[in-house]
């Protein structure tokens, strides 16, 4: 009954969160650049656009993976935000290893993008794809890093142990670093600003360079839901998931997601990206270093405090 | 009913306009798409309206015709005081007479005119344009072997007319990864408006760059409008898009000091400066990548463009791009003026020796400029050429 229950409420998460996310993803760039806030009819209007325009082939496309490409990041999606309770007991795919499931996701997710970029066989898209494996990989890796650090208060992989080991205090208190880094995986997973690799204005859309209509439309929505995933699994991991006071866990873990999707369409749009080859040794000699080193803090202020 | 319903909600997004930007014409489309009734698209592929603004050269004219084509059903044309004969058909025309007193009516004409194109378009009055060129493949199969694939084992061959690659040392590290050779321009979108370039890249990294076309001229102005627009360029290709529409707004508009400062300082917090690695696309007496930004940095705080001494004789993109990573290219090649852009992409009648070590036997075919429709054909040529190339 509460599995059933859970299943609906994932429905109605990702519906509300889906919205917000997709009015938000214009209005905050647009605030940004000083315009006047669009409607929210423009988000719609823009689907329905792509919806009748028809969708091209290219010169021997790998056809299928060009389909399952948006349908495997879409599940991906949902899949990650299965794991995510939305009370004690309340989730849809109970998990002991929910870390692993999550992680899993943020892995196949760089198989979905680099799918989307070399079906199309086109050389704009295959550089995306190839430059995101490139940042992705090591970006995921560091994403392990510091979930296991969120994970060692807990003493265990599932959220649901993760969120109740937060009762005291937040794991955002515990290592803030691991927050910022985790923000930094938000953005890479949802191919966003500073660390959309896949799909840049120097490819001129790189992974979508050459798609069209629906096409285009399926992985907008994907890129949209994977935003609503990771800022939701962001909330669980760093700012107490479902606890709060008074209202129920369910708004808790919506509203904390909804601060967490604003702040990562704010940095995805104020933050300058980095050539791939620079971002490379910034994420393999910098930060995968500083989360080995965070790892280990909070390991010895366990075994001191804990 | 639910239709037509669809239909209007189609007609309320923005006009999303992939354009091609004709003889000093850069700056005044630029400034028209800080007007949120349009968006500028990436690639033919994401537009709905082509729009050719200025005059073209007509050697162009092939490369029009062949973008025209890779747009998506429906699509429509506007030439914005565009000569380009009959090459795209009876599209739409829009003339302006080139009275400096009379630009903002002229740029609110067009305006005016791409969204009605847009609500015409999306409501299904105005029917779709044909392709223009046929549908066909730009060679003939030359592959040898039982699936064509040509040369030696699984590698070589030329099929279609585009060499397969094979394996070559890479520049930057050694690794012997496929080299890939086309032809990139004459409207990539992050490309200066008219310049035609044939690359051979490996993975990302640039190998070798060959002027095959100069950019087109633009209006050779040095004042600050004219570096804000450079500096939205570099934005945009930084992934910062906002600010870049911020500066463009400022190029556009009157610029009170304070609107500079509040861009200044976003640009500065977004951290431009330190993803630009030093000594990046370093010229004699242009300073690298990094100076040029702050340069136009600097217009944001007041001071006016500064200016840089000669070029030496010897800096030309064919020497300054090959070793780059894409991005990186994409960036220098954006940071220079119009006057320095020109100089720098000469075309050179001889043969740079390295250009012509690439050079295989089934390259030539490239020549021959076939065509790719958007139902099929074109692969790699046509693919290079979202923006044109052949």
């Amino acid at each position: 009954m509460t599995t059933f229950l859970a299943a609906l409420l994932l429905i109605l998460f990702l519906s509300v969160g889906f919205a917000g996310a997709a009015v938000a993803d214009r209005a905050i760039p647009a605030f940004l650049a000083g315009q006047t806030a669009p409607s929210w009819r423009l988000s719609l209007a823009d689907a329905v656009r792509l919806l009748q325009t028809q969708r091209i082939r290219t010169e021997a496309p790998d056809a299928l993976l060009w389909w399952l490409a948006p349908a495997l990041y879409l599940a991906l999606a949902i899949v990650g935000l299965a794991v995510i309770p939305f009370g004690q007991d309340l989730v849809a795919i109970p998990s002991e290893v929910g870390i692993v499931v999550w992680g899993s996701c943020e892995a196949l997710t760089i198989v979905a993008v680099f799918m989307f970029g070399w079906s199309a066989n086109a050389p704009l898209a295959l550089i995306g794809a190839y430059r995101y494996v490139a940042i992705g990989l090591p970006a995921m890796l560091l994403s392990m890093f510091v979930l296991i650090g969120a994970a060692l208060p807990a003493e265990s992989l599932g959220f649901i142990e993760i969120v109740e080991a937060q009762r005291t205090v937040w794991n955002v208190v515990r290592q803030p670093a691991g927050l910022i880094l985790f923000l930094m995986l938000g953005l890479a997973i949802s191919l966003r600003g500073p660390f959309d690799y896949a799909s840049p204005e120097d490819l001129a859309g790189g992974v979508t360079a050459d798609v069209s209509g629906p096409g285009l439309l399926a992985w907008k929505i994907a890129r949209l839901t994977m935003l609503v995933s990771v800022s939701a699994v962001t909330a669980t991991a760093f700012l107490g998931g479902y606890l709060g006071p008074i209202l129920p866990g369910f708004v808790w873990l919506l509203l904390k997601t909804a601060v967490v999707l604003l702040v990562l369409i704010w940095a995805g749009s104020v933050f300058a990206r980095m050539p791939p080859a620079r971002m490379m040794s910034v994420i393999w000699t910098m930060l995968l270093p500083l989360s080995f080193l965070m790892l280990l803090v909070v390991g010895v202020e366990l075994l001191l405090w804990g | 009913m639910a239709v037509s319903a669809l239909k209007r909600w189609a007609g309320k997004a923005p006009a999303s306009v992939f354009v091609a930007i004709g003889e000093g014409m850069r700056e005044r489309v630029e400034r028209l798409f800080a007007d949120p009734r349009i968006e500028r698209a990436a690639t033919p592929r994401h537009a709905a309206i082509f729009l050719i603004a200025g005059p073209m050269r007509l050697e162009d004219r092939e490369d029009l015709r062949r973008l025209h084509d890779q747009m998506p059903h429906p699509r429509a044309t506007l030439l914005w005081a565009a000569e380009v004969g009959e090459a795209l058909g009876d599209a739409e025309k829009l003339n302006f007479t080139l009275q400096p007193a009379d630009t903002s009516r002229a740029d609110e004409a067009a305006l005016d005119r791409l969204t009605r194109i847009w609500a015409e378009l999306s409501d299904g009055e105005r029917p779709s344009e044909p392709d223009l060129l046929h549908d066909e493949p730009p060679n003939p199969w030359q592959g040898i072997g039982p699936h064509g694939q040509g040369g030696k084992g699984m590698m070589g061959g030329t099929p279609y007319g585009r060499p397969m690659a094979m394996t070559a040392d890479d520049l930057r590290d050694g690794l012997a990864l496929d080299p890939y050779t086309a032809r990139f321009g004459p409207f990539l979108p992050m490309f200066p408006p008219g310049l035609l370039l044939e690359m051979t890249l490996q993975g990302d990294v640039i190998q070798s760059a060959k002027v095959l076309r100069p950019p087109l001229p633009q209006a050779a102005r040095d004042d600050a409008s004219a570096a804000l627009l450079r500096l939205a360029r570099l934005l945009d290709l930084l992934g910062l898009p906002v600010l870049g529409h911020r500066a463009r707004l400022a190029a556009a508009g009157d610029r009170p000091s304070s609107t500079l400062e509040t861009l200044g300082r976003a640009i500065r917090w977004s951290g431009s400066t330190l993803a630009i690695r030093p000594g990046l696309g370093a010229v004699e007496g242009q300073g690298d990548l990094r100076t040029r930004f702050d340069d136009l940095l600097a217009v944001t705080g007041g001071s006016s463009a500064e200016t840089r001494p000669e070029l030496p004789e010897s800096a030309h993109l064919s020497s300054l791009l090959p070793g780059l990573e894409w991005s990186e290219a994409m960036l220098v090649l954006n940071s220079f003026d119009d006057e320095t852009l020109s100089a720098l992409a000469v075309v050179k009648e001889d043969e740079d020796k390295d250009g012509h070590d690439h050079e295989g036997s089934g390259y030539m075919h490239h020549e021959h400029h076939g065509h790719g429709g958007h139902q099929g054909d074109g692969g790699h040529d046509h693919h290079a050429g979202h923006g044109g190339g052949a």
